[in-house]
């Protein structure tokens, strides 16, 4: 794809001969590599490189380039600590990145945004919003990766959404104006001097399996931390991933870490309170992973998960807190009562009952000064398909590119104060476990079968897509792509709730950048 | 004996004509050839391999004698001259620096007396560390030479460029139908295009990134829009227009032709002027005055160009895969097929037809 004039390549060569086959340190590539191109300014600055700040992610996409494009010849191990030092000195704070961390933490579930339609069309059509909300530059650096788009890829400006209107006009007009506006330089931002060793408590719920609650130890070890992770699953299971994490920056942690068969990222942000969130996923299929917070152990106390967080009226549950300092007395709503399952500083568990003629709707259940949310219901008004839409793509059969799956869930709802569904006052009320089926999504769909070859559902709400390739039992040879619905059923008191999301059976995604 | 005169007459009448007049078609292919195909023996005649020129000589522009043609060759960076007799290169222009990188992206044409060559470029400055998007410009070259005689900045967007018949003025289409002295490369004037139709359609969508227009003299290319008052329900609010540019008098004229429940990704003008016929996964043809559509057929495969014989009567289809079609102009029945060598495909190269005495 890329289009790169034989003058660049021969630069190139000159530079790869230029680097000694020994890995070298991130200001010494600056030095002697980076600044053959971007020669340091009169006040020492060096242009590009220090007229941007970016996310770790968004600096290897930067350095990937520079190697694919510009011929920078760079071992893994340099490119790694390069990524590392150009993170740390010119990052984004936490803050800077609230609202699109999704694009970060491969988060299944997010609607990508921009901040009005003419931004979306002239910057979030190839690529999504976030990509470009979790930079920060000069007027002048937004200008030159403007130019850069056009000037990489001459054919953009004739495309749909371009050639319908002055595109490098207003790109180096009202779009160049807003990045400036909203996204500029700002502040460099000190990288993180505080030490995250000790024990965290985490939790939170992976789609498809549950609640969860764990301990995750950290352990400083050279530049980077040493990590065990132990979660505790609702469903009485459990898992147990080792390695090793790091902090970018301000705050960006990111941990790759394995039970010995599966390898699992974190990315995750600390925040201002001192606690770390953000999403771990199967490094080898993003969709299948967890939100997660976690604590530090001798942090200021708080409650981190209630869990079920959910009970239904005139029914009796176990549920449990999982947080840090808890300690205290519960302090129960009107119309609940608990007594004390058992007891620690990050774990209490309380066998709660709800009277039959109690109110429903959220309440607060307390733990000494501390409190959590729960919701009370009778029965279930609607269910909901979560995501209401999603893809998942075909793949293995051999292939180099794995299948995506698609991971459903039910949410339960009741209609609120004003008794209608779909309103303001809806009240969520949780997660549930459900049967699950696909459809054909209509009658095209219904011609080409596609229910029947585009993949399975499990009970779990997992869809799994079918092979890639053309599939000869299918018309035309076509391939297991299709249109679906995924259907899902509740039994409610002899009554069933149904829920329904579309998922377009899609075939694969052969570029897959970092930052999508 | 009758029979025999009859028979014999037009015969005669040819060999008393200076000489025989016959279409050929130029088809490039990836990643470096240009076929010609001789249309009367429906079998390809030559195939040239062009140094340097991957992965797709995109437009070929033939000369009016049908004995050189220029080629945008090597990522749109470079034009060829080649002799097309004996296959050699004539010429090579480069038309970048280290500095700058220059890309003929979709238009090129000679002036109708041969001595120039119009191309539309879109340089991009390569800095150590950045790169500059310049002003599109048209640039005009001595073809004998290769020396740039004129070259003036053109707006951006702008596909297939078409020298008026009596050599005065280049048309660009773009937004706008741009036009251009063809002496400066100066814009003087230009003819709505998304300006069209207002009041009653949305701003059409056009894209027309192929060069067809040698045969009938006219530029043509399908368009898309939607009535203004239309309901998004309602398929007939989605309409397909036609526009056509006489080269002869430079008239341009946009009309909406049809429901879009189909695509044409490039329409062509016979050369008497009374039909167009547009190509995609399906082959049609249109009255050119109303717009009409008269007859459509579908096709074996997604088929991007289409050209036209010189006498109208025949009309071929190419680009995408390697083969290309032929049909009857009248019926649309296909009478056959010319498999390009290889299999090696046109892709997105426009099909062009030209003539040579022979
Ligand atoms: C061979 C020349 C060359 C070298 C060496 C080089 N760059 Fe670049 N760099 C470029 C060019 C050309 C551009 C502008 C085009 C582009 O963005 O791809 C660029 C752009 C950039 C940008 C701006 C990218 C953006 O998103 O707009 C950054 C940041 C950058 N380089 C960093 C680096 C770093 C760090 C190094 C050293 C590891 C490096 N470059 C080495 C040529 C080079
Ligand atoms: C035609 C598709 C397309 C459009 C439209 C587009 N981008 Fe991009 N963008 C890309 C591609 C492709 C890349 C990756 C370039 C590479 O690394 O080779 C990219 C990369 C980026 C990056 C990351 C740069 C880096 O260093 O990796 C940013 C930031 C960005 N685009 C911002 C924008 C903005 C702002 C706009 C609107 C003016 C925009 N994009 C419009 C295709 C597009």
């Amino acid at each position: 794809m890329s289009r790169i004039a034989p003058a660049l390549w021969t630069t190139c060569a000159a530079l790869a001969l230029a680097l000694p086959a020994h890995a070298m340190e991130p200001q010494d590539i600056l030095d002697r590599v980076c600044t053959t191109c971007h020669a340091p300014r009169a006040d020492g600055s060096l242009p590009r490189i220090d007229d941007g700040r970016r996310t770790p992610e968004g600096w290897d996409m930067t350095l990937v380039r520079m190697m694919r494009n510009h011929g920078v010849r760079m071992t893994g191990e340099e490119r790694a600590t390069m990524v590392r030092h150009l993170a740390d000195t010119r990052g984004l704070s936490v803050a800077e990145t609230e609202g699109w961390r999704y694009i970060l933490e491969q988060e299944p579930v997010a609607v990508d945004e921009a901040p009005n339609q003419d931004m979306a069309e002239m910057c979030a059509r190839c690529h999504s919003f976030a990509r470009v909300a979790v930079q920060r530059r000069t007027r002048e650096d937004w200008a030159h990766m403007i130019h850069f788009h056009l000037g990489q890829f001459p054919t953009l400006e004739y495309q749909a959404l371009a050639r319908d209107r002055d595109w490098w006009g207003i790109a180096m007009g009202d779009v160049l104006d807003f990045l400036a506006e909203n996204y500029g330089y700002g502040e460099r931002v000190a990288s993180l001097a505080a030490d995250l060793s000790g024990a965290w408590t985490v939790a939170g719920r992976m789609p498809g399996r549950g609640d969860y609650a764990g301990t995750m130890h950290v352990m400083a070890e050279g530049t980077d931390y040493e990590v065990h992770l132990d979660l505790g699953f609702a469903d009485g299971s459990h898992a147990h991933f080792d390695g090793r994490g790091l902090v970018y920056g301000a705050g960006e942690w990111r941990a790759t870490l394995s039970d010995g068969e599966t390898e699992i990222r974190q990315v995750m942000a600390l925040g201002a309170d001192g606690a770390l969130s953000g999403r771990w996923f199967d490094a080898e299929s993003d969709v299948i992973g967890a939100r997660m917070l976690a604590a530090r152990e001798d942090g200021t106390p708080r409650i981190l998960g209630v869990s079920p967080g959910h009970l239904r009226l005139g029914e009796a549950a176990e549920i449990t807190l999982t947080g840090v300092g808890l300690s205290g007395a519960p302090v129960l709503p009107e119309g609940v009562s608990a007594e004390l399952v058992s007891e620690s500083a990050t774990q209490v568990v309380l066998r709660v009952t709800a009277a039959a003629e109690a109110a429903v709707g959220p309440v607060t259940l307390g733990l000494g000064d501390l409190a959590a949310p729960l919701v009370l219901y009778d029965r279930l008004d609607r269910i909901a398909v979560v995501p209401e839409v999603t893809i998942s793509r075909v793949g293995g059969n051999d292939g180099p590119i794995a299948k995506v799956p698609a991971q459903f869930e039910v949410v339960g709802y009741l209609n609120g104060p004003d008794g209608a569904p779909g309103t303001e006052d809806d009240i969520l009320v949780g997660h549930f476990p459900a049967d699950w089926s696909t459809e054909d999504f209509d009658e095209v769909a219904a011609a080409m079968e596609d229910a029947r070859f585009a993949g399975v559902i499990d009970g779990a709400g997992r869809f799994t897509p079918g092979d890639a390739g053309p599939n000869p039992e299918r018309p035309m040879t076509t391939n297991n792509a299709g249109n679906l619905w995924v259907v899902a059923r509740l039994e409610q008191a002899g009554e069933v709730l149904e829920g329904r999301a579309q998922l377009f059976a899609t075939v694969q995604r052969f570029v897959d950048p970092p930052i999508r | 004996m009758r029979t025999l005169t009859a028979l014999l007459a037009p015969a005669l009448l040819a060999a008393a004509a200076p000489a025989q007049a016959r279409d050929y078609l130029i088809a490039p292919t990836r990643p470096d050839r240009l076929v010609i195909v001789d249309t009367e023996a429906m079998a390809v005649d030559k195939v040239i391999t062009i140094d340097m020129a991957a992965p797709l000589p995109s437009l070929p522009v033939v000369s009016a004698d049908g004995r050189r043609a220029f080629v945008i060759v090597a990522q749109n960076e470079e034009i060829v001259e080649i002799d097309l007799e004996s296959g050699e290169e004539v010429q090579r222009l480069i038309l970048g620096t280290e500095q700058e990188r220059v890309k003929a992206l979709f238009g090129m044409d000679l002036s109708p007396d041969g001595t120039t060559l119009a191309v539309y470029e879109s340089p991009v400055g390569l800095f150590k560390n950045h790169f500059e998007v310049r002003p599109t410009r048209l640039s005009l070259y001595d073809t004998a030479t290769g020396a740039l005689k004129a070259r003036a900045e053109a707006p951006r967007q702008v596909t297939v460029i078409a020298y008026s018949k009596d050599g005065s003025r280049i048309y660009g289409m773009g937004r706008e139908m741009h036009v251009f002295d063809a002496a400066t490369g100066q814009k003087v004037d230009e003819l709505p295009i998304h300006g069209w139709g207002k009041g009653e359609y949305v701003q059409p969508d056009v894209l027309d990134a192929w060069s067809q227009f040698e045969v009938a003299g006219m530029v043509t290319t399908p368009f898309y829009t939607f009535r203004e008052d239309g309901d998004p329900e309602d398929p007939e609010a989605y309409r397909t227009g036609l526009l056509t540019l006489d080269l002869e008098t430079g008239e341009m004229v946009m009309k909406d032709a049809e429901a879009t429940d189909i695509f044409y990704f490039s329409t062509v003008a016979d050369p008497a002027k009374q039909r167009i016929f547009g190509v995609y996964n399906q082959l049609a043809s249109f009255d050119l005055e109303t717009r009409a559509p008269i007859k459509r057929v579908n096709l074996p495969h997604s088929y991007y160009s289409v050209n036209v014989s010189s006498d109208g009567s025949t009309v071929y289809i190419g680009g995408t895969l390697g083969n290309i079609g032929v049909y009857d102009a009248d019926t649309l029945e296909k009478k056959g097929q010319i498999d390009l060598p290889d299999g090696h495909s046109m892709s997105l190269a426009s099909v062009r037809l030209f003539t040579r005495d022979e």
